[in-house]
């Protein structure tokens, strides 16, 4: 089956072709240079203007995969959570490109996407991984923080989530707190790797072992409040400490809460995937995690599936489509608090 | 001593009550913070019915509820300052202490000549007042030294008959909220003094000042409710600015608690906005906006951000400074603006001031 992935839940206008599990093409706005192609209908400056590209993206998505509009079988957008006027964008292209050339359309729940994310393979359908359940996922971005038990593909249950910030927002937001602009969670990863993570004391988010919840909020404020009246050449001169230090913090809290659930629920595989599961730290993390409990980890094959992407998308809609949950083309509406 | 219940036959109700205190009678009355002891405060009979009820020695003032500034003014003398307290804060949990007129009995008044004033944010006692056409005492219903009651059963339970009897009527509205009892503002020297901490504690007629996140509930709260007497002909929203961990996002949960939010309001920096139907509320939606990623002019046009704030919404708008003078501008325009602005002071207090678009 060819499936035409639409994703435009926030920053970036992203469209994908899947033939089942295997990515013939994935593209994502701020990857390609659409200003050139395009003859600069799109300028550099704007973040969101999907209306302007979602058309340029989708077609260089067929034009990669070698298809055309005709050649595919079902239409996969993301319907929510997200920003609710970039989520309407993708859902409105989805549902005309749907109506004009009689597709089948599913709307998508971003956060599924992102689950997915750890069962896409390249065009040769490469890694060959078995769905192993019960899986316990965590998904870690700018704006989830999310534990999840997958039973099967469809039936989650989310049992463990951020209840202020989410971790990838904390870490952007301490790389600003350090002078380093926004976002700057890769610029913490490449700082902490030459920094003493135990150089500044940070507090333990939600002690209580029962709760699986999480709170960034209050590691952000006691960071600040520590630094506030430091000289500049003092935060200058620990920059790589203070990274190092509130990653780890982050990090730390991730991982203690996930333990936790892992004791909890006693999934049989582990799945890691977000933004922040691109840093190679708690990538490395969660394998020891793994390790520890005798358990297989998936994370996403590619460093690119961590991030917010169409590909992933269509492959949620893609089972969903097994599972008859189509959509309506004429009455699909975005649902920006959607959950899962 | 009847007890009558303000659920039924409301109008009914107040007019027996009105009766009662025009005769001279102590009743008990349900306000905004606890139940109180309402009694005519000119009556000098009824004064000292309601001084043997308290057990209060002489010299400490009662405080008394009006309906309004210019009632205030019969009986204080209001300088300017103290003007704008009442502009700010009232009606609110707050007593504002100032030097009386004089016109009131013996024992009302403090020693020192000052007098208490309050003006509840309470529909029950404004409407009482209105129809005494005089205003009421507003000491809360306990023995001196006690603490306050917030039902009627607990207040009644420990009384001895002869206290019983020195009550006429008692109006029940069942079990009040626990708020605290009014924050008690020292406003006769030039410089405010607070006497009693309530739930809020102010800094000056603008600015409230918070020791927890649950005291900033309160505050979010309080200015909520002077909110909605904005009215609904344009957009309400709170622009909520200062420094980073001061509790803008507190605040704005509060605010969406208050409008009935059921679900998890979580921070929206990365999604920009969260956006909350309501359904049991005088609004149709409750916009929780983090313009903390918006940095550029573009950014703002590409979210059509100003067609959101049409009537029958309420927002809260944290990092409006990166939105630049002019949209600032505008938006203060087309809607009914509220600035509130976050201070740090210490590790647990923050100064919260605001200003409201009148």
């Amino acid at each position: 089956m060819y499936i035409l992935g639409i994703e435009t839940s926030c920053d970036d206008t992203c469209a994908a072709v899947l033939k089942d599990s295997q990515i013939l093409s994935n593209i994502i706005s701020s990857q390609i240079n659409l200003h050139q192609k395009w003859g600069g209908v799109v300028p550099d400056i704007a973040k969101r203007a999907h209306q302007e590209r979602i058309t340029p993206v989708i077609e260089t998505a067929l034009n990669r995969a070698k298809l055309t509009i005709k050649d595919i079988d079902l239409i996969a957008v993301t319907r929510g959570p997200g920003l609710a006027i970039a989520l309407g964008v993708g859902v409105n292209t989805a549902k005309s490109l749907a109506l004009q050339s009689h597709k089948k359309i599913v709307a998508v729940n971003h956060v599924e996407g992102h689950l997915m994310a750890n069962f896409l393979t390249n065009s040769h359908g490469l890694p060959r991984r078995p769905f192993i359940f019960p899986a316990l996922a965590l998904t870690v971005s700018g704006g989830h923080t999310k534990i999840i038990l997958i039973k099967e593909i469809g039936d989650y249950q989310v049992i463990g989530e951020t209840l202020d910030d989410a971790a990838g927002e904390a870490l952007d937001k301490s790389a600003k707190l350090l002078g380093l602009g926004y976002p700057g969670g890769p610029v913490i990863e490449r700082l902490s790797q030459t920094g003493d993570s135990t150089f500044l004391k940070l507090p333990t988010p939600i002690p209580d072992k029962k709760i699986l919840d999480y709170s960034f909020s209050g590691l952000k404020t006691a960071f600040y409040y520590q630094i506030k009246d430091w000289p500049k050449d003092k935060v200058n001169k620990h920059l790589a400490d203070l990274a190092a230090s509130f990653q780890l913090a982050v990090f730390d809290t991730l991982l203690r809460k996930y333990a936790l659930a892992i004791e909890k629920y006693h999934p049989a595989c582990l799945l890691l995937s977000g933004g922040v599961a691109a840093n190679l730290i708690l990538r490395r993390s969660m394998r020891s995690l793994a390790k520890k409990y005798k358990l297989p980890i998936y994370l996403p094959f590619k460093k690119e599936l961590n991030t917010d992407n169409a590909a992933m998308i269509a492959l949620a809609g893609f089972y969903q489509a097994k599972r008859n949950n189509f959509a309506n083309p004429h009455t699909l509406d975005i649902d920006s608090r959607a959950e899962l | 001593m009847f007890i009558l219940d303000i659920s039924k036959n409301y109008n009914q109700v107040l007019r027996r009550v009105a009766a009662s205190i025009s005769a001279g009678n102590l009743v008990i009355f349900p306000s905004d913070t606890v139940y109180i002891l309402a009694v005519d405060p000119t009556n000098q009979k009824a004064v000292n019915t309601l001084l043997s009820f308290k057990n209060r020695w002489t010299g400490k003032a009662i405080s008394i509820a009006v309906s309004d500034i210019d009632m205030a003014q019969k009986y204080v003398d209001l300088s300017t300052d103290t003007k704008n307290l009442y502009q700010n804060l009232l009606p609110g949990p707050f007593t504002i202490v100032s030097p009386g007129r004089h016109r009131v009995a013996t024992g009302i008044e403090a020693e020192n000549g000052t007098l208490g004033i309050r003006i509840p944010d309470s529909k029950y006692i404004f409407d009482l007042i209105k129809l005494l056409g005089k205003p009421i005492t507003a000491t809360s219903a306990n023995l001196t030294g006690r603490t306050p009651h917030y039902s009627v059963s607990s207040f009644l339970k420990p009384l001895s008959l002869k206290k019983k009897n020195l009550i006429d009527l008692v109006i029940d509205a069942g079990k009040l909220p626990k708020n605290k009892p009014s924050t008690v503002i020292d406003a006769v020297g030039s410089e405010i003094k607070i006497l009693r901490r309530g739930d809020l504690i102010t800094g000056s007629s603008q600015t409230l000042i918070s020791k927890s996140e649950s005291e900033t509930g309160k505050i979010a709260e309080f200015l909520l409710k002077k909110a909605l007497k904005l009215g609904h002909n344009k957009a309400i929203i709170f622009s909520l600015s200062g420094d980073l961990g001061c509790g803008k996002t507190v605040f704005s949960r509060s605010i969406g608690k208050k409008l009935g939010i059921i679900q998890k309001i979580i921070s929206p920096t990365f999604v920009i906005y969260n956006q909350y139907p309501l359904v049991n509320s005088s609004f149709k939606t409750f916009y929780h906006f983090d313009l903390y990623r918006l940095t550029n002019h573009f950014e703002y046009q590409e979210i059509k951000f100003l067609d959101h704030f049409i009537p029958w919404t309420l927002s809260c708008l944290e990092w409006p400074e990166n939105m630049g003078t002019d949209l600032f501008e505008k938006l203060k325009k087309s809607t009914h603006l509220i600035a509130v602005n976050f201070t740090y002071l210490d590790q647990n207090t923050r100064q919260i001031s605001f200003s409201f678009p009148y």
